[in-house]
């Protein structure tokens, strides 16, 4: 007989003052960033007053400073190419809390999913991408938003072998002056999640239905909080300081129950090259390790994520699994996402979430959101723009 | 090559020593490899070990017994099998990074085109056109029924009408079909510069040099327009 564990209270919101910290100690690379700066051997992109900074504590209760305004956009291939109602929640917010931003084409992919699925690169290659787009936020001077995970923990690390090693900033140097760019290393690397945490309680007063019955679960992002742990928030009120703390804190802000369950810290199969090629085993492990144990011993109503490939593996695995015999099936969106459906963004137009998979229906009936009357008003909206009719951005290029 | 009676090609031992020593002189070779206590936490928490003959700690192990033949008998689809979470390295108590020893070992396996990597990577050479041609990895036209059959009949929706749904999508940089977002030509230039000085589109030559050959001739195309 299967265990059923009924766990709603969960550990979201212990607190806690106790910090454990174990293991070697840690040099703090803000400080060794800024030493090579004063040794005029890297430029910086500083978080300056402008940026509207709000500050936040990580794993070693170092300080990191979040820019909340005037921001770069560095867009994430898979959120942009498949879940585009990523993206677009991430600007409607900005627009909201009326936030300065520039959205353009002239960034590359961090490259670094192909790296960890295929080995296709190498050091030298990944840092200097990394320069490339962080050196045109500079020349823009603004400060870069980075909106995935896998990138998130890619620029981390880039940012930390290029502090560590004189060779590698050499080479990218080089690379550098080549294509009239100079080797420039952002103050913090932001995720997009953190940059959502830090505003949560601003967010919050948007928020336009009672969530005090919907029960969520959090997937955390592996590249968001085991590359380059120390360099993630952690929070003392959420978790008890033990997990790491965004996602969960804009969800709690937002009055949603969080619940717990006994996989939290499993990845979610995605593996970068298997979720192409070996999905099988992608597919086991999302039905197996994730949205099973979320629905059975947290009855959840919907799983939040924080990343691109979790939030594609988790949606679309679970039709298959119907098949084999998983008959528990839950909704998938980002934590943005689901703050901005909550704060009234339309379905269809900004959150969009027509392009998933798994039935999201269900909760917005729970939440008390007309999801007939969206898809009626989009439906009408693509024949105006199959007749000619012009698109309503929330957002226009900068003029030249 | 040298065969062995059974028509198995052989492997000379000093490729093997190379291959290790290789492995050995990345600057990032002492930050991964460290003590190990052989506890298996990391093999505890790494997904893949549920499901195929692949263990962290083994990583750990045969980094650590310096034996290029151990080492060796990695190459194969054993380095593949990783799924680059870093749950490990996050778990360990000696603070290894067996998934960066993987990582390590990955590019080596590509750089020297070893017939195990050019096996794996065959059905990812769509992904690696998109990324090295175009400056990004998945565009909204990839996904098609026929290619996800698996993630059910909804998925057909996604390339159903696709032009107009996508120039519905309220930022001008998403509305484009065969990208995940418009990426400007300047910017791709710049990233073909970067393959070229890293050494990238090398590795892709030795990976898979029919696939080279087209993503030679669209880049030669963005170059010259
Ligand atoms: S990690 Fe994100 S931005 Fe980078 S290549 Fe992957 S999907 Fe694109
Ligand atoms: S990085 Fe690789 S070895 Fe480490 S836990 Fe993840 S899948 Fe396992
Ligand atoms: S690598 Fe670390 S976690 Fe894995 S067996 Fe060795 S000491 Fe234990």
């Amino acid at each position: 007989m299967a265990i059923e564990i009924n766990n709603r209270m969960g550990l979201a919101g212990v607190k806690s003052d106790y910090v454990h910290v174990a293991g070697r100690k840690l040099e703090d690379i803000h400080e060794r960033l800024l030493e090579l700066e004063a040794k005029g051997e890297v430029k910086v992109i500083h978080v300056k007053e402008e940026n509207k900074p709000i500050e936040a504590e990580t794993l070693l209760g170092w300080k990191k400073k979040i820019p909340t305004n005037k921001l770069w956009h560095h867009k994430s291939c898979g959120q942009c190419g498949n879940i585009p109602g990523y993206p677009v929640s991430i600007l409607w917010f900005m627009n909201k809390l009326g936030l300065e931003y520039v959205d353009e084409r002239n960034q590359t992919s961090c490259t670094a999913w192909n790296y960890h699925g295929s080995g296709t690169s190498n050091p030298v290659g990944l840092a200097a991408v990394a320069v490339r787009n962080w050196h045109r936020a500079y020349e823009l001077g603004l400060f870069p938003l980075f909106h995935c995970a896998t990138t998130f923990g890619d620029y981390k690390e880039m940012r930390n072998m290029l502090i560590e090693h004189k060779e590698l900033r050499d080479e990218v140097k080089r690379i550098m002056h080549k294509i009239g760019r100079e080797l420039v290393i952002p103050e913090y690397i932001v995720h997009y999640s953190e940059w959502l945490h830090v505003l949560r309680f601003e967010i919050a007063k948007l928020k336009k239905y009672d969530l005090s019955n919907v029960i969520v679960t959090i997937h955390p992002a592996c590249h968001a909080y085991k590359m380059i742990p120390e360099d993630c928030i952690y929070d003392k009120e959420i978790y008890g300081g033990k997990r790491t703390a965004v996602s969960t804190g804009v969800a709690l802000a937002l009055g949603a129950q969080v619940a717990d369950y006994s996989t939290w810290y499993d990845c979610c199969g995605f593996g970068f090259r298997h979720i192409l090629t070996e999905r099988e085993a992608s597919r086991s492990f999302v039905m197996d390790r994730k949205i099973r144990p979320m629905v059975r011993e947290a009855h959840s109503d919907l799983c939040i994520t924080q990343d691109t490939g979790c939030t594609t593996t988790l949606d679309k695995n679970q039709w298959i699994g119907k098949a084999m015999g998983y008959t528990e099936q839950i909704p998938v969106m980002s934590d943005v996402m689901f703050a901005a459906l909550v704060c009234g963004a339309d379905v269809y137009k900004i959150v969009q979430l027509q392009w998933h998979t798994t039935d999201w229906r269900p909760l917005c009936e729970k939440i008390g959101i007309d999801w007939k009357k969206s898809e009626d008003e989009y439906k009408a909206y693509l024949e105006e723009l199959r007749a000619g009719g012009k698109t309503v951005n929330l957002y226009e290029y900068p003029k030249e | 090559m040298e065969y062995d009676e059974n028509g198995v090609s052989i492997v000379p031992s000093e490729f093997k020593k190379e291959i290790f020593e290789e492995a050995k002189k990345d600057f990032r070779y002492e930050e991964y490899v460290r003590g190990c206590l052989n506890c298996g936490v990391c093999s505890g928490g790494c997904p893949p070990h549920r499901f195929f003959d692949f263990s962290p700690r083994i990583v750990l192990q045969k980094m650590k017994s310096k034996d290029p033949e151990l080492i060796w008998a990695m190459m194969d689809e054993y380095v593949w099998a990783c799924f680059q979470c870093f749950t490990c390295a996050m778990i360990c108590p000696f603070l290894n990074s067996p998934g960066g020893i993987i990582a390590i070992l990955r590019e080596i396996a590509v750089r020297r085109g070893l017939e195990s990597a050019k096996k794996v990577l065959k059905p990812y050479s769509r992904v690696l056109l998109k990324l090295t041609a175009y400056g990004n990895q998945l565009s909204s036209d990839m996904i098609q029924p026929d290619f996800f059959p698996d993630w059910g009949p909804h998925i057909g929706y996604a390339s159903a009408d696709l032009a107009i749904k996508r120039k519905a999508i309220p930022m001008p940089t998403l509305q484009v079909t065969n990208l995940a977002w418009d990426v400007a030509p300047e910017a791709m230039k710049e990233l073909y510069d970067i393959f070229d000085e890293a050494g990238v589109f090398k590795i892709i030559e030795s990976v898979d040099p029919s696939l080279y050959e087209i993503i030679e001739d669209i880049v030669d195309d963005v170059r010259n327009s």
